[in-house]
């Protein structure tokens, strides 16, 4: 069974329509990259999955482990296996880091019918997690994301996704702004959270990160549609030639 | 029977009272009366109480003025507000210093009554008021390098089936290098209705200490104005709170006069308001000597039909050079009829001064509420987590533990009904 299936997805955002007909089908320990153009809808898609308030769903449907995923919450998808790793990911001033993913964490399990864990389980998880994403505790104790550097940003959200162990994780560009070093160890991390039964959707604008993280399949958006899927190749082949000759093969068809 | 129902006039009320009191035979008395009624009971047209209707909401008020019920009232077994704390227990049932009912456990703090005095320079009408009607003068007092081990409570206890107009009025004096850690608040029945016009003045002496928290959370009926005085000598450390939670209208003036050099003063405020209540915080911070610090941190988050107000008034005197004189306040609106005027005013004469303020007003942050969705918590729990990081910061420097918990807990337990 598909783990996410999304067929004909519409989505606008202030009345300007960006995603026009996706089509894409997730199973479980697949590796997704959607690549594309700037302004092709890349993060759109990333949004809508993850249940953004200021895109409109116009036409389509998405199912995420047999339910429709656009009925529910931001929480509920949450709670449900959905995990968004941000492209820029918020700061919060006094909301610290621990107290933050303790309270998430404790929500999911309760929603699944898990009993909570209490500060000393917690604390075990979290050790063991922090080594996996090479994460130092100073920088959970502060609060959330707050005077983080762009790397310690992304690496955050790596920590939290191995936290709160998703069945389908959606990571929006999360090479962005990352040196080569923050990139590898982010790419680890993600590495070592891959298992047969869960999933992940690269977002990105550049091959560069499908170096670390190899995907079974890429994905070319474009315009709000997907014109290309193949393999990893096809990323080899789009960082050669550039965007455009897809742009022309679009405009041919 | 008129169909025209004339016109409530309070300040008549109040005079009327005033002589069937018998107080008017006192000719200090009679002259802070007469600044009283020259000043009135100030409306929108007065500059101070502009966006404060306290005089509508007394003027709502039946029986206001009438002589005190001579009905005992039912007393508490504890004044004890906050678990665990000991503290020197100083009350006023029904605006009235209690000696029975007060608790003094150290015996460095000294407690004498004392006649009001003559009328002072009052310029706020409800300081004169209080000064016209105030029973005595409560005089409390640490002596010089002192450090008094419990902290002192100021405690005003309601309970009354009638209206009650109280006007408690004391005076703090805190010796030369001494240490307090002093705490005021309201206890009472739930219903019962008053209007608390305090009126306080404290002395801090050279180089002393004071932790000085004010909490507001009481009776939900209670109309409160506080005028609190502080004078600050040389080298002293003084940080003020002021938690306002609850109340029909809370008109709080504090004032702080700097008179001397390498005076360290902090002023955190925090009001959370609900309902229809009206809660005004207005400051003035006056540096009358050169090198000394202030700085004001005041925060709110307006819910429901709530009205906030701050106004911060900065005064630099010519000759206090080298001040540091800083204030802030940041205001979040929840509900779309919640109000909130902010206004700081700063009068700067010396010219080798470093001020600032700024104020905001705005919505919680969607961005950070969607981050926190987004992880599996409800919108409730991340908005009420949100807010609660957002008014933590008011409290981070309080040196008390005990306070500083009991004030924790109220702020989450606030932010969570108001969801």
């Amino acid at each position: 069974m598909d783990m996410l299936s999304i067929r004909n997805l519409e989505a606008t955002i202030q009345d300007k329509q960006i995603l026009n007909g996706i089509n894409l089908e997730v199973r479980a320990g697949e590796v997704h990259a959607i690549m594309g153009p700037n302004g092709s809808g890349k993060s759109t898609l990333a949004s809508v999955l993850s249940g953004r308030e200021e895109y409109v769903v116009t036409g389509g449907e998405v199912e995420f482990m047999g339910k429709n995923l656009l009925e529910m919450s931001p929480e509920v998808r949450a709670r449900e296996g959905i995990f968004m790793a941000f492209q820029y990911p918020v700061e919060i001033p006094g909301v610290s880091t621990i107290n933050f993913m303790k309270t998430a964490i404790n929500k999911i399990r309760e929603y699944r019918g898990l009993p909570v864990l209490d500060a000393v389980a917690f604390l075990k998880v979290m050790k063991e997690k922090m080594k996996l994403v090479e994460i130092d505790q100073s920088l959970l104790n502060r609060s959330l994301n707050e005077g983080f550097s762009g790397g310690e940003k992304k690496r955050n959200e790596i920590f939290q996704m191995a936290m709160l162990e998703p069945k389908l994780a959606i990571l929006d560009e999360t090479d962005s702004g990352l040196d080569i070093d923050a990139l590898r160890i982010v790419a680890n991390g993600v590495n070592k959270l891959r298992a047969k039964d869960n999933a992940v959707i690269l977002v990105t604008h550049y091959q560069r990160l499908l170096e670390y993280i190899v995907p079974d399949f890429v994905h070319v958006l474009y315009k709000g549609r997907i014109v290309k899927s193949g393999t990893k190749e096809l990323a080899m082949e789009l960082e050669a030639k550039g965007y455009d000759w897809i742009k022309n093969e679009v405009a041919l068809a | 029977m008129s169909l025209i129902t004339e016109k409530r006039n309070l300040i008549d009320e109040f005079h009327t009272a005033f002589k069937q009191r018998g107080l008017n035979n006192s000719p200090a008395r009679r002259k802070t009366m007469d600044t009283f009624l020259s000043q009135g009971l100030p409306d929108s047209r007065n500059e101070e109480y502009r966006f404060t209707p306290i005089t509508r909401v007394l003027e709502k008020i039946t029986g206001l003025t009438d002589a005190p019920s001579i009905h005992q009232p039912v007393l508490p077994g504890s004044y004890n507000l906050i678990p665990g704390l000991a503290s020197n227990v100083i009350v006023f049932v029904n605006g009235v210093y209690s000696p029975e009912q007060s608790v003094v456990l150290d015996k460095e703090l000294t407690v004498n009554i004392q006649d009001v005095g003559s009328s002072t320079t009052e310029c706020d009408p409800f300081d004169s008021l209080n000064h016209a009607f105030a029973k005595e003068l409560l005089h409390l007092s640490v002596k010089p390098s002192t450090s008094i081990q419990h902290p002192v409570a100021i405690v005003y206890y309601f309970d009354s089936s009638s209206a009650i107009f109280a006007t408690p009025r004391w005076q703090f004096e805190i010796g030369k290098n001494s240490n307090l850690t002093l705490l005021e608040y309201s206890m009472g029945s739930a219903t019962v209705q008053y209007f608390n016009n305090k009126q306080s003045e404290i002395r801090v002496g050279e180089n002393a200490q004071l932790e000085y928290t004010l909490l507001q959370n009481g009776p939900k009926s209670k109309i409160e104005l506080n005028n609190t005085h502080l004078y600050l000598s040389a080298t002293s450390r003084v940080a003020c709170f002021t938690f306002s939670f609850d109340g029909q209208l809370v008109r709080n003036n504090l004032t702080l006069t700097l008179d001397g050099q390498g005076i360290d003063a902090h002023l955190y405020g925090l009001y959370l308001v609900t309902g229809k209540t009206v809660l005004d915080n207005h400051t003035v911070v006056d540096h009358r000597s050169p090198n000394s610090y202030s700085n004001q941190l005041y925060k709110g988050v307006m819910d429901e039909y709530g009205k906030g107000i701050f106004n911060g008034k900065i005064f630099v005197r010519p000759n206090a050079q080298k001040t540091n004189a800083f204030q802030s306040n940041r205001n979040i609106l929840i509900g779309d009829s919640a109000t909130v005027n902010t206004k700081p005013q700063l009068e700067i004469w010396a010219d080798d001064v470093k001020c600032s303020h700024g104020c905001t007003t705005g919505q919680l942050d969607e961005e950070a509420l969607f981050y926190l969705r987004s992880r599996g918590i409800s919108k409730e729990l991340a908005r009420a987590m949100l807010l609660e990081a957002f008014a933590g910061e008011t409290l981070l420097t309080m040196k008390n533990q005990s306070i500083r918990n009991y004030v924790e807990t109220l702020i989450v337990t606030k932010l969570h009904q108001s969801q």
